[in-house]
């Protein structure tokens, strides 16, 4: 077990962290119906759920790896410039990330079958939005600095990396109880892309040396790719600059939301696997899947290498045969071994993998000791295996793609119960950058109404400002719980 | 249960506060980078200065417009041009750096003349802006003339291996991006 932990700790630690769309606030936090959109193999103590149309679920997420707004924008009166380059440019690394993530449901609802009462259906429609930035460390120094201020240093052109999409999704899970220890589940989705773009993967740099024969030399080699679709569509209509315009941008983004843009599939897998009276474990993986890009592409390359030491006249060679054009059959030169084109080629992008895993341990009472409890709230799934708990403690690891590999947070958390209609979970999650991020999580059960809040990093709003990072998830629904 | 309550109201205690912020100083932010990059360069061997009937056994005009391009016209705030100049001939020699205009008119003049070999590199820096050379001149240069003059004789060859003059050039630009 130790070692699991030393190999757990040691994985987080070696991977840069992302705050952005990590929810373990939300994870097996089985009685607030969104929770099965995590692990679609969650247990689900409901009977049937329906979501408040546009208020079932609703959750923004925001954060940034390195400086803070307060570092930059409070009233100190030091000098801006000076905060920049201190703060910015001399201390973010190229795996310091800008983040942001939004998602809000349309529709979403779930059902028991009659006919076979171990399986839960759920289906909706949901838009979900990130952006991911990665700090461009070496580009950054160069713009502020120049290649003049440092000749001979490299700049990495792959510190470029950047993803960020809006994307409209339909989605149809099933949920399966198969004994008292197995419950599993999956969802597939079909994905309607607004708008994405993406930038990973690139090589190349630029460098300034003493030249060969001239005084300097700039080298560049570069090969620099940035995919967008549909994101032209938008500019356009921006720079029609009409009255129309606002309406223009809606109608687009949804006309592109409602499969008029561009398509993938997904599927989402889940179980969970309870061990004794008191624990169980979970996993999913999400967004197995992609979207196929073919509509409003515009690609983006540079591509080549070229080195210049300026115009050269080396007689006697150019007494005969000179040239009066030298610099522009420089410029051209240089455009054409390392030229800026752009395309409109097809191109498939992955979604962003998640890796979700709990491991969860029930106090306060068994669930053979909650059968008997008398308690108001129903505790009984639909194969007679009990759902309930008076309080729960256990940890949560979760991972997710991104352009420079996966990143992850873990989390440990507490949950209790309380008169049966409120449950409070608070959540602490370590990372690379802060020891201190801890959860909320507040869970309203009124009769059949669901009502949710959830946040994480609570402290940071003490001066959110200073905060590395903020989130906030609610919603509302109305369930049925299953009968006894 | 009492204390897990009271953590509660306390931490929501907490909520949405900030200290405050000042957006407008993103507008006093200043981007002045240092923009380095060759010029020209320019060599010629003995024979071919033996070769010329007169005193300059070379002159050229080319076009030169990587000063006046947009970007670096409507945001450089000052500049160095360095050259060295390199002679291994027999010759006393003047090289003759001159920026023009599109039509022609002289703007400035670098004269560099040089002692025939063995002679030290000759290295000289020639600012413009700040406290330097009107910054006009190179936001206005599109052509470079080159002039290059022979003081000695025509007919001397050095013993050293492969005998040339050889002037290099390079700028660098303080670029007001912000």
């Amino acid at each position: 077990m130790k070692k699991v932990i030393l190999a757990l700790c040691n994985l987080l630690l070696a991977m840069p962290l992302s705050y952005a769309q990590h929810k373990p606030l939300l994870y097996d936090f089985y009685e607030i119906p969104q929770a099965i959109m995590l692990n679609p193999g969650m247990k689900t103590p409901f009977q049937w759920h329906v979501g408040v149309p546009l208020l079932s679920g609703f959750s923004m997420q925001a954060g940034t790896s390195g400086v803070t707004v307060n570092d930059l924008f409070a009233n100190d009166g030091l000098d801006f410039t000076t905060k920049i380059r201190d703060r910015v440019v001399n201390s973010m690394v190229k795996n310091d990330e800008l983040g942001g993530s939004g998602q809000i449901e349309l529709i979403h609802v779930g059902f028991r079958s009659r006919n076979r009462p171990d399986d839960y259906f759920s289906f909706g429609m949901y838009g979900e939005g990130f952006l991911s930035l990665f700090w461009p460390q070496d580009l950054a120094i160069l713009a502020f600095e120049g290649n003049g201020a440092n000749i001979g240093r490299r700049f990495n052109l792959n510190h470029i990396a950047m993803e960020g999409e809006a994307v409209n999704v339909l989605h149809f899970g099933i949920n399966r109880s198969l004994n008292d220890a197995w419950t599993v589940g999956a969802r597939a989705k079909v994905y309607s892309s607004v708008f994405g773009f993406r930038s990973a993967n690139n090589t190349g740099s630029f460098v300034t040396l003493p030249g060969q024969d001239n005084i300097l030399r700039n080298t560049i080699d570069a090969d620099v790719t940035l995919r967008t679709s549909g994101v032209k569509e938008f500019l356009d209509i921006i720079d029609e600059d009409t009255d129309t315009t606002r309406r223009d941008l809606i109608d687009k983004f949804i006309s592109r939301s409602l499969f008029g843009g561009n398509l993938g599939l997904g599927f989402d897998l889940g179980f969970t696997h309870n061990f004794g009276n008191r624990g169980h474990v979970t996993a999913s993986l999400l967004d197995l899947g992609f979207i196929y890009h073919t509509n409003a592409i515009e690609n983006y390359t540079v591509k080549g290498t070229a080195s210049n030491e300026g115009v050269f006249i080396e007689l006697p060679e150019d007494l005969t045969n000179f040239n009066n054009d030298l610099w522009r059959d420089l410029v051209d030169d240089l455009e054409e071994k390392v030229p800026f084109d752009t395309n409109e080629k097809a191109f498939i992008t992955l979604r962003p993998i998640k890796l979700n895993a709990s491991l969860r341990y029930n106090l306060g009472a068994s669930r053979n000791a909650i059968k008997d409890c008398g308690c108001a709230l129903n505790t009984t799934s639909s194969n007679g295996a009990y759902m309930d708990y008076v309080s729960a403690v256990g940890g949560h690891l979760s991972m997710i793609y991104r352009p420079r590999g996966p990143q992850a947070a873990l989390t440990a958390f507490y949950q209790h119960r309380l008169a049966n209609t409120i449950i409070l979970k608070s959540t602490y999650t370590i990372d690379k950058y802060s020891l201190s991020n801890i959860g909320l999580g507040f869970n309203l059960q009124a009769g059949p109404v669901n009502m949710y809040v959830l946040a994480d990093n609570l402290l940071g709003y003490a001066n959110i400002a200073d905060s590395n990072y903020a989130s906030l998830q609610f919603g509302f629904n109305i369930l049925s719980w299953n009968s006894n | 249960m009492q204390r897990f309550l009271f953590l509660w109201i306390c931490l929501f205690l907490t909520l949405s506060c900030s200290e405050e912020q000042d957006f407008d100083q993103a507008d006093d932010l200043t981007l002045t980078p240092t923009v380095a990059s060759s010029i020209f360069y320019f060599e010629s061997d003995e024979p071919t200065i033996n070769l010329a009937d007169n005193n300059a056994f070379y002159q050229e005009d080319f076009t030169f417009e990587a000063f006046n391009e947009d970007f670096v016209a409507e945001r450089v705030l000052d500049g160095v041009i360095t050259y060295q100049l390199e002679n291994t001939t027999s010759k006393t020699l003047s090289l003759i750096v001159q920026f023009l205009t599109a039509t022609g008119a002289v703007l400035d003049t670098e004269t560099f003349t040089v002692e025939a070999a063995p002679t030290a590199l000759l290295e000289r820096q020639v600012a413009y802006g700040d406290g330097g050379k009107p910054l006009d001149i190179l936001v206005n240069t599109r052509v470079i003339r080159l002039t290059a003059e022979n003081l000695g004789d025509a007919t001397s060859v050095s013993s050293s291996p492969e005998p040339k003059i050889i002037l290099r050039s390079s700028a660098a630009f303080g670029i007001q991006l912000r």
